[in-house]
């Protein structure tokens, strides 16, 4: 072999050394998302990250996820009931489950009576469900308004009759005479801190952790490109364990 | 022809989580059912103090609501619970004859899998259960693979009824 030819290959070997070096460096960091996020989806049931949700504000903007606006709210004492989304809060405690139609909400006596999902539902002052009255139960379908009559006693109305229950909310009457004197529940404005700490609290509710670590791996997290540049840093992956390969060997002759 | 078998075929499958959720009897109509069109005025159970930490031993968890409405007449009684399997309560309804469980049946099933309880082959299997001291059925009921925790879930709430009415009964 001549000394210009061993030259060139050594000049050809350099050169792989160089271009194998820099794909090494700019794999590396997309190399680290794959492995550690990799690494994290293998054990989402032991960390439970399907039940854990994000609450950093710049990733949820970034995912683009906001609180409804328009918020259904009733004063019950010093105290709120609100509808947000499909969420019902007891100031800022939750109420579990999904609620909607919102039309109502009082505190009779030492129990919080909301009217949702066309039932009745009875909270303790601490939020716990005492029952969640149903049209089985005797409450009168298509609830429009509930509200307090001079007795003290609850009243709910539809569209065209008003009930009343008994003390233990197991039957249901229709008042002949309709009462005037009915306080009717009405919507209130929520206070901007508390609007604020519920929209939080809803937000905080909606992305799963394992959500973001999937599309972190696949590259989805950085946009319509990211995809892409994750295969491209995957094919970098693959060029260098064959220029590392083909280095080794070249250097071992 | 085997084109439209396997589509027919796939159609099924894919659809069968879709079916088996719904309402197999309201529970109006399991209640006149059990009481023969006569059915008794609802007295209620509030699940507070001892009884919570029963009911929480028999379930493993708080019962979703403090107070729970039941019928009485003549030695027998009904309720009408839920429990969760997986992600969704199942309403069964329940019906006790002098401490012994004489039907249950479930009414309103949400899950997406596991709606095999709602047959009689199963639920036949509880007919005579009584409630040992440590808040268990006293009778062996056979599982179903695929429907565990459908299967659980009945056998909290068949317990469950009988607790409940133990502490009812006058």
């Amino acid at each position: 072999m001549s000394k210009h030819h061993r030259r060139k290959q050594r000049f050809k070997l350099r050169s792989f050394y160089v271009w194998h070096r820099y794909m090494g460096v700019t794999a590396a960091l997309f190399t680290l998302i794959i492995a550690i996020t990799g690494i994290l989806l293998n054990h989402t049931d032991e960390f439970k990250f399907s039940d854990s949700h994000i609450q950093s504000d710049w990733i949820l903007d970034w995912y683009g996820i906001k609180a409804p606006e328009q918020l259904l709210s009733f004063p019950v004492g010093e105290r709120h009931i609100t509808l947000m989304g499909d969420d019902l809060y007891l100031d800022r405690k939750e109420i579990g489950d999904d609620y909607h139609d919102l039309t109502g909400a009082l505190q009779l006596g030492d129990m919080l009576v909301v009217s949702v999902n066309n039932n009745i539902l009875l909270l303790t002052p601490r939020g716990e469900i005492i029952e969640r009255l149903k049209r089985n139960d005797g409450v009168p379908a298509g609830i429009e308004q509930i509200g307090i009559d001079a007795e003290g006693k609850l009243a709910v109305r539809t569209l065209h009759e008003i009930y009343q229950p008994d003390r233990d909310f197991l039957r249901w009457q229709r008042l002949d005479n309709r009462n005037d004197r009915i306080r009717w529940a009405t919507p209130v404005t929520l206070e901007p801190q508390l609007k604020k700490l519920l929209q939080n609290h809803y937000r905080g509710e909606v992305l799963p952790v394992e959500r973001v670590l999937l599309d972190l791996h696949s590259g989805r997290f950085f946009g319509k490109a990211g995809p892409w540049i994750f295969d491209v840093a995957a094919a970098l992956l693959i060029l260098l364990s064959l220029t590392g390969t083909w280095i080794w060997l070249k250097r071992r002759r | 022809m085997l084109r439209i078998l396997f589509l027919t075929f796939l159609l099924a499958a894919a659809s069968a989580p879709l079916l088996a959720r719904g309402t197999y009897q309201e529970p109006g109509d399991f209640l006149a059912d059990s009481f023969n069109d006569q059915v008794p005025d609802p007295a209620i159970v509030w699940i507070t103090g001892e009884r919570k930490q029963r009911v929480r031993e028999i379930l493993g968890h708080d019962y979703p609501s403090l107070r729970i409405r039941y019928w009485r007449k003549e030695g027998r009684s009904a309720w009408i619970l839920e429990e969760i399997g997986k992600d969704h309560p199942i309403t069964v309804g329940v019906v006790i004859q002098n401490g012994q469980l004489e039907r249950i049946k479930v009414l309103v099933f949400r899950e997406s899998r596991g709606w095999e309880v709602r047959h009689p082959f199963f639920t036949d299997q509880f007919e005579g259960a009584r409630l040992n001291n440590d808040g268990t059925l006293n009778k062996a009921i056979d599982g179903i693979s695929g429907a565990t925790l459908s299967v659980r879930a009945l056998k909290k709430i068949a317990a469950l009824a009988l607790y409940l009415d133990s502490v009812t009964v006058k």
